[in-house]
């Protein structure tokens, strides 16, 4: 009981990270209709320059929010710069520059960061001596490193929940979402909102990659690929709408994540359970789920004019 | 009399279609137009071309101000209105959220509580519906939340796109009836597009017969009325 | 203004600019054959195993509007099939060609499945995890750990009847040939799949899925037999590679390979014959070029040496694309092209109709001059 409480505790850190990505990619399909296949990649770029910056003599803390801040103008400029002329052509255009994002950031990063190759040492934003933990019973432990995680990505979400439904920022960008012309014909500048939208995925996804940074303790090239991949499962998971889906949806895939990897000791299969085993094991999950709810657990489907 | 909207020579379109070819109309400060229309001559082109949501050639010209090249928000912030065809409610939010959406451009929050009060009491159905998704409303009830939440931006022009599509005819009456006293007790300017408007010229005070792009007859409502071929194509009678 | 000078399709004129065409293709290939050095047949050969991929995914993607980031795969269990077949079975490599394509329609058609029920976003999705996760079902069924999944290559020796002996140079003029062969199967396949009556319905399917299903199209049958078609022939690249390789490692086939099938079909053209092929041969010279060229452009700053360029540029070219050349290379040339010759359609054979086109074509010559 202990182990078991122990491996779900272990998962909810990288559950969290999951859903911080599927976040982000939740608020971008909302706004916009379609999936930013980048988002892993800019948050590899972003988190590269937190640690950049940290390398100068700074905080990590404080690395950690200019590289945001950075991500949050990066993110409006690609809207600004890219997304709306692609979208402007056709929605095709929309996915082949989305996929040809997340090929160019990835080699953007290699090329600024040298050192991605190799990766580097990462400083955690939490405490992560080996001693740094709760006991909370017996021989179960809780990471600081685990729950600080945890904690920053409730905060968020609650955070970015207050912004949807109580402010009037967040009202222009559920209006976005549902119905754009209509949010036009009162007065909303889509332009902006969409902006918005992509700064704060971009924001959510510099977190993301300092929290698994932190989490791995480093980071490089391939980082953010199978984090991309198991938090678009997430996100499918839960409804690409529904931001509660986004987070409900990464907790629960990386408890399951973390369940598999760790309980089939004695199987006669457990050689085959690695890191890809479970991706595919998310997928297969997920596409069962689709079969089932083809929107996901949360989102809400949407009815079609032919 | 003031001329609220001013239309001369729009051209308007859909990529390599043009829809509207010269298309002039205006409407009077106090006064609801009506501009008839068969399916495909080109309503809710004008509307939207109007509102600013389509590019447009010509002259739009609000209150004497040019709004041909405006930005949609920023015609919303002039003082213009739209109930689009379809109704076009945030069908994800509640009926409250529809409304303070509507409400969008306004910075007084407790002036936008008093209208929201007193839209609630003309539309009562919907103060009884306030936490209810719009999406889940009957036609009739989207169409009352439409026209509120167009309300809430306390426009000078009310545009409204085929507001009787998909309605009840009981319900095309009573929609109709607030029209005619918002104009009449609120001095509410309003432009509406229709297809069949019995009702709509009823309320009228210039009607417009819109033909493939281009008004192809005009005037006051009891000239139109007087007129045969008009009164056969559109008013069915 | 330059009036387009204008043919009849199907007409002697047609014919003969087609054949001329053609010849002018074969006489290229040919003196390429006659004057490349072996290290360039052997990159031509390279570049049609992407070529080839690329035919593929225009099938499924550009016909059919169903879209694949995980093309690779096939191309990778492909190539794994062969050289474990050839190398543990001993079993004759035209026969593993035979196997590969087979097993690929087979995984294709698989995948197509639960890929009728998902649709942009999410078929791509999953696409990209079939990619990533094609390697680990590979480790598996060779039982070794992923890190050491190595298969020996086949370095596919002329056969006898050819006259070219087994060493570097002759090897490199029959795989020069055979992959141009393979390429050229390819092409026709594809061609001819979406001149039939399947391909209306392939493309029906692509532009408004549920007008099709109305109009008697049978949507799921269409779906995955497309989409093993397409694996089948993404399996012909597979084999292509394993049988100029010397080693078969998964790393061959990773995203980064289905990212390029795609980046290359759009820098050619979707939904066009020769567009996969030269969107193919364009990005891999271009990019060799910028490969070798890169570290002597000294007047670049320090940081844009190395190779980590290349992806760099071919993502900010096909984002170029996108906007100034959205129908590709072949679109843009074709665009351009009509400015000087036009083919007319074909006059139908119903003779109201034909009379019909005759009057309007009367009404336009005359309105031009």
């Amino acid at each position: 009981m202990g182990e078991f409480l122990q491996y779900v505790i272990n998962g909810l850190a990288l559950g969290a990270i999951y859903s911080l990505v599927a976040l982000g990619l939740v608020v971008i399909y909302r706004g916009t209709g379609h999936l930013n296949f980048a988002q892993g990649e800019m948050a590899l770029f972003a988190t590269f320059g937190a640690w950049w910056i940290y390398d100068r003599g700074v905080t990590m803390w404080f690395a950690v929010i200019i590289a945001t801040v950075f991500a949050f103008i990066g993110g409006a400029v690609i809207e600004f710069g890219l997304m709306r002329p692609a979208g402007k052509k056709s929605p095709l255009a929309v996915v082949v520059v989305s996929i040809a994002l997340f090929q160019g950031m990835n080699s953007l990063t290699n090329l600024v960061f040298k050192e991605s190759s190799d990766g580097v040492t990462f400083q955690s934003l939490f405490p992560n001596e080996p001693l740094d933990f709760y006991r909370l019973s017996g021989e179960t432990i809780w990471r600081f490193q685990d729950l600080g995680i945890l904690v920053t990505v409730l905060i968020l979400t609650g955070g970015l929940f207050l912004l949807f439904q109580k402010t009037k920022v967040g009202l222009a960008m559920r209006m976005v979402a549902n119905n754009p012309d209509s949010a036009k014909l009162v007065g909303v500048s889509t332009n902006k909102t969409l902006m918005l939208s992509w700064g704060i995925a971009a924001a959510l996804g510099a977190v993301a990659g300092a929290m698994i940074g932190g989490l791995n303790a480093n980071l490089n090239i391939f980082t953010m690929f199978e984090i991309f991949l198991l938090s678009s499962a997430a996100a499918t998971l839960g409804g690409l709408d529904s931001p509660l889906g986004a987070l409900v949806g990464g907790l629960l895939l990386g408890v399951i994540k973390s369940l598999v990897s760790n309980y089939p000791k004695d199987w006669a299969g457990s050689g085959y359970v690695n890191a890809t085993t479970a991706v595919a094991a998310a997928f297969v999950i997920i596409l069962i789920v689709l079969v089932v709810r083809p929107s996901g657990l949360f989102g809400s489907s949407r009815v079609e004019r032919v | 009399m003031t001329v609220m909207l001013d239309v001369k020579d729009l051209v308007a379109g859909y990529g390599a279609v043009q829809v509207l070819e010269g298309l002039a109309l205006h409407v009077n400060e106090g006064e609801v137009a009506v501009m008839l229309g068969a399916n495909g001559a080109g309503k809710t082109t004008t509307m939207r071309a109007i509102s600013g949501m389509i590019a447009r050639k010509g002259t739009v010209k609000f209150l004497g101000n040019d709004i041909t090249t405006t930005a949609p928000n920023e015609i919303v912030r002039m003082g213009i209105a739209q109930v689009p065809q379809g109704r076009g409610t945030f069908t994800d939010l509640t009926v409250e959220d529809n409304m303070r959406a509507g409400a969008y451009i306004r910075k007084n929050g407790s002036d936008v509580d008093a209208d929201m009060k007193e839209w609630y009491d003309v539309f009562p159905r919907l103060r009884e519906r306030r936490s209810q998704k719009a999406g889940s409303l009957s036609g009739g009830e989207q169409q009352m939340l439409a026209i509120a939440r167009a309300l809430m931006s306390k426009p000078k022009l009310l545009l409204c796109d085929e507001p009787s599509l998909g309605l009840a005819p009981i319900i095309t009456q009573e929609l109709f009836t607030i029209l005619g006293r918002l104009n009449a007790e609120h001095g509410l300017s309003i432009l509406v597009v229709e297809q069949n408007a019995n009702l709509a010229v009823k309320i009228a005070h210039q009607v417009f017969v819109l033909e493939t792009g281009t008004i192809v007859a005009s005037g006051t409502a009891e000239e139109i009325a007087a007129d045969d071929i008009v009164r056969k194509a559109y008013l069915g009678y | 203004m330059t009036v387009p000078f204008t043919i009849q399709q199907n007409s002697p004129q047609h014919w003969a600019a087609r054949t001329g065409a053609v010849a002018v293709l074969f006489a290229g290939i040919y003196y390429v054959y006659l004057t490349a050095t072996t290290a360039t047949l052997q990159s031509v050969t390279e570049a049609t195993i992407i070529a080839i991929a690329a035919v593929a995914l225009n099938l499924l993607l550009g016909f059919n509007g169903q879209i694949s980031i995980g093309h690779s795969a096939f191309a990778g269990i492909a190539s794994f099939v062969t050289g474990y077949t050839v190398s543990q079975w001993d079993w004759n490599p035209y026969q593993s060609l035979i196997l590969s394509v087979v097993v690929c329609f087979g995984v294709g058609f698989l995948v197509g499945l639960p890929a009728l029920r998902l649709k942009g976003p999410y078929l791509a999705l999953v696409t990209l995890a079939v990619a990533f996760v094609w390697p680990t079902i590979a480790a598996q069924f060779l039982e070794k750990k992923i890190d050491d999944t190595k298969l020996a290559g086949l370095r596919l020796d002329p056969p006898g009847w050819t006259g070219l002996e087994g060493n570097r140079a002759d090897r490199a003029i029959y795989m020069y040939w055979l992959g141009l062969l393979l390429l050229l199967v390819a092409y026709i396949v594809v061609r001819n799949l979406r001149k039939s009556r399947i391909g209306r319905s392939l493309v029906a399917v692509r532009d408004n899925e549920t007008a099709a299903a109305v109009m008697g199209v049978n949507l799921r049958l269409t779906k995955t037999i497309t989409f093993g078609i397409s694996a089948a022939i993404a399996g012909m690249a597979g084999w292509l590679f394993a049988a100029i390789s010397d080693t078969i490692i998964p790393r061959n086939f990773l995203i980064l390979q289905a990212i390029i099938y795609l980046l290359a079909l759009f820098l050619g053209g979707p939904a066009t014959y020769t567009g996969p092929i030269v969107g193919a041969f364009t990005y891999f010279f271009v990019d060799r070029y910028i490969r070798q060229n890169v570290p002597d452009w000294t007047f670049l700053p320090a940081i844009v040496q190395g190779g980590a360029i290349a992806p760099l540029l071919l993502s900010i070219v096909v984002i170029a694309f996108v906007f100034v050349a959205p129908f590709g290379l072949v679109g843009f040339f074709k665009t351009q092209g009509r400015r000087f010759m036009n083919v007319a359609p074909q006059p139908l054979s119903d003779p109201a109709t034909a009379r019909l086109q005759q009057h309007t074509s009367a009404a336009t010559a005359a309105e031009s001059e």
